[in-house]
């Protein structure tokens, strides 16, 4: 953790995957590589595309009525509404190096800050989420993969119980989520989803709990994820922007300073 | 060829080697039990063992260096490949003093190899230092003992794979005399 805790120094970004150099090898590589994973990848967008299109006919039968009622009772001048949430920026970007067997894994992708990425950006695949950025070039980046012993998520219960994800540093197909009490319910297969609490946008999925157990010690109860993201054949990503995140930092670290 | 030259090429083919092909391979021994390490073999240590007899001490250290950090910038491991390589290259010619019969000045431009250690040799210095270099290399990237059995099973696993995929590539690009000895 001391020796390889990822520094915000700009001059520690030399020795990542994004630089140029490694990334340039990694993207020539990749445009051998990805020529065989073309079949799963269409798999894998016909399913996202299927979800999307469900979501979409939700909101097309979904009364809209009462929004709008709402939105017409508020002024602009009135500041004691708030008018809009959050403004996400989906950016679609290639992985173009990917590992899952180390302790702390990291993803290089083929788009930098010439193309708007910065750090702390989410990012999340089709079907979960994936990381987050921490090293950024002109034309690479790369992300600090939720398979790591150094970053926890916050996440959400069906129910809406929140808690946070940890990985163990062993198997990428189990997460751990830790510390939920023990009168909330939870069957193998629920779902869990992101929060808004973390860098990520909420209501992404997390995974599916496949195990459950109660420590005897205090009474609370230990959960076991599968991933929903398959971080083994990773191909696309989308990067996510917050629009209003920097408003937020600011905000939460003057009150952090504040003795 | 030019020694330097020779020596340049093959820091750039084992490097290659290293993180666009092996990186790429993630191994397990078996899937079940589900617990088993998953790992990916490590040879560019071998490098740093097939330097000439002679090569100083601070010499070394210094291609260790930058043969470790070479390899972290492309794995985003800052500096730990870096820190287990330069821990063997120091190690390295102590170790040849302990398993070579003369000394070691008098094998001048030659490299330790199969050849002129012999076989048993040759394995017990390269097996003890990738050894070292991967309890190293996983110690500290998991850096906490709390689950000390899977970090053993891991460096265990890893080692003999590593040692595996070494002996594959010193069959493959070293030069048989005619005469098989």
């Amino acid at each position: 953790m001391l020796i390889a805790r990822t520094r915000t120094l700009q001059g520690t970004d030399i020795v990542s995957s994004a630089n140029t150099v490694s990334g340039l090898m990694y993207q020539k590589q990749n445009d051998v590589v990805n020529y065989f994973g073309l079949r799963k990848m269409n798999d894998s967008l016909i399913n996202e595309n299927a979800h999307l299109r469900a979501m979409l006919s939700v909101s097309h039968s979904y009364d809209t009525l009462k929004d709008i009622i709402v939105r017409k009772a508020i002024d602009k001048t009135d500041s004691t509404h708030v008018v809009h949430y959050a403004e996400y920026v989906y950016r679609t970007a290639r992985v173009i190096n990917n590992s899952i067997s180390a302790a702390n894994n990291y993803i290089t992708i083929n788009r930098g800050y010439d193309e708007g990425i910065s750090k702390n950006m989410a990012v999340i695949s089709g079907s979960g989420i994936v990381g987050r950025i921490v090293h950024v070039s002109a034309h690479f980046a790369s992300i600090l993969s939720v398979l790591s012993v150094k970053q926890q998520v916050s996440a959400r219960l069906k129910d809406g119980t929140i808690g946070y994800i940890t990985w163990d540093g062993e198997r990428p197909d189990v997460m751990i989520m830790k510390d939920v009490p023990q009168q909330i319910k939870v069957k193998t297969g629920d779902s869990v989803y992101s929060t808004s609490y973390s860098f990520f946008p909420p209501e992404i999925m997390i995974g599916t709990v496949f195990k459950t157990e109660t420590i005897r010690k205090n009474n609370l109860q230990l959960l076991y994820l599968k991933p929903s993201t398959n971080f083994r054949d990773l191909q696309y990503v989308y990067v996510v922007e917050n629009k209003l995140d920097p408003e937020r930092k600011q905000l939460e670290d003057s009150v952090k300073t504040r003795p | 060829m030019n020694l330097y030259v020779k020596n340049f090429l093959k820091f750039a083919l084992i490097v290659l080697l290293q993180v666009l092909i092996l990186n790429k391979i993630v191994l397990r021994w078996w899937p079940e039990p589900s617990g088993f390490p998953l790992f990916i073999p490590y040879i560019y240590p071998l490098y740093i063992l097939l330097l000439p007899f002679e090569t100083p001490v601070w010499a070394l250290v210094i291609i260790g260096f930058i043969l470790g950090i070479t390899v972290d910038s492309f794995e985003n491991t800052a500096g730990i490949h870096a820190f287990a390589t330069v821990f063997i290259a120091y190690l390295r010619t102590n170790v040849l003093n302990a398993l070579m019969p003369r000394n070691l000045s008098d094998y001048a431009n030659q490299s330790p190899s199969i050849k002129n250690m012999g076989w048993m040799p040759f394995l017990v210095y390269s097996s003890f230092l990738i050894l070292l270099h991967h309890i190293l290399f996983f110690s500290i990237e998991l850096w906490s003992f709390s689950n000390i059995g899977y970090l053993f099973l891991k460096i265990l696993a890893s080692a003999l794979t590593s040692m595996l995929f070494i002996i594959v590539y010193l069959l493959l690009f070293t030069k048989q005399s005619s005469t098989r000895s």
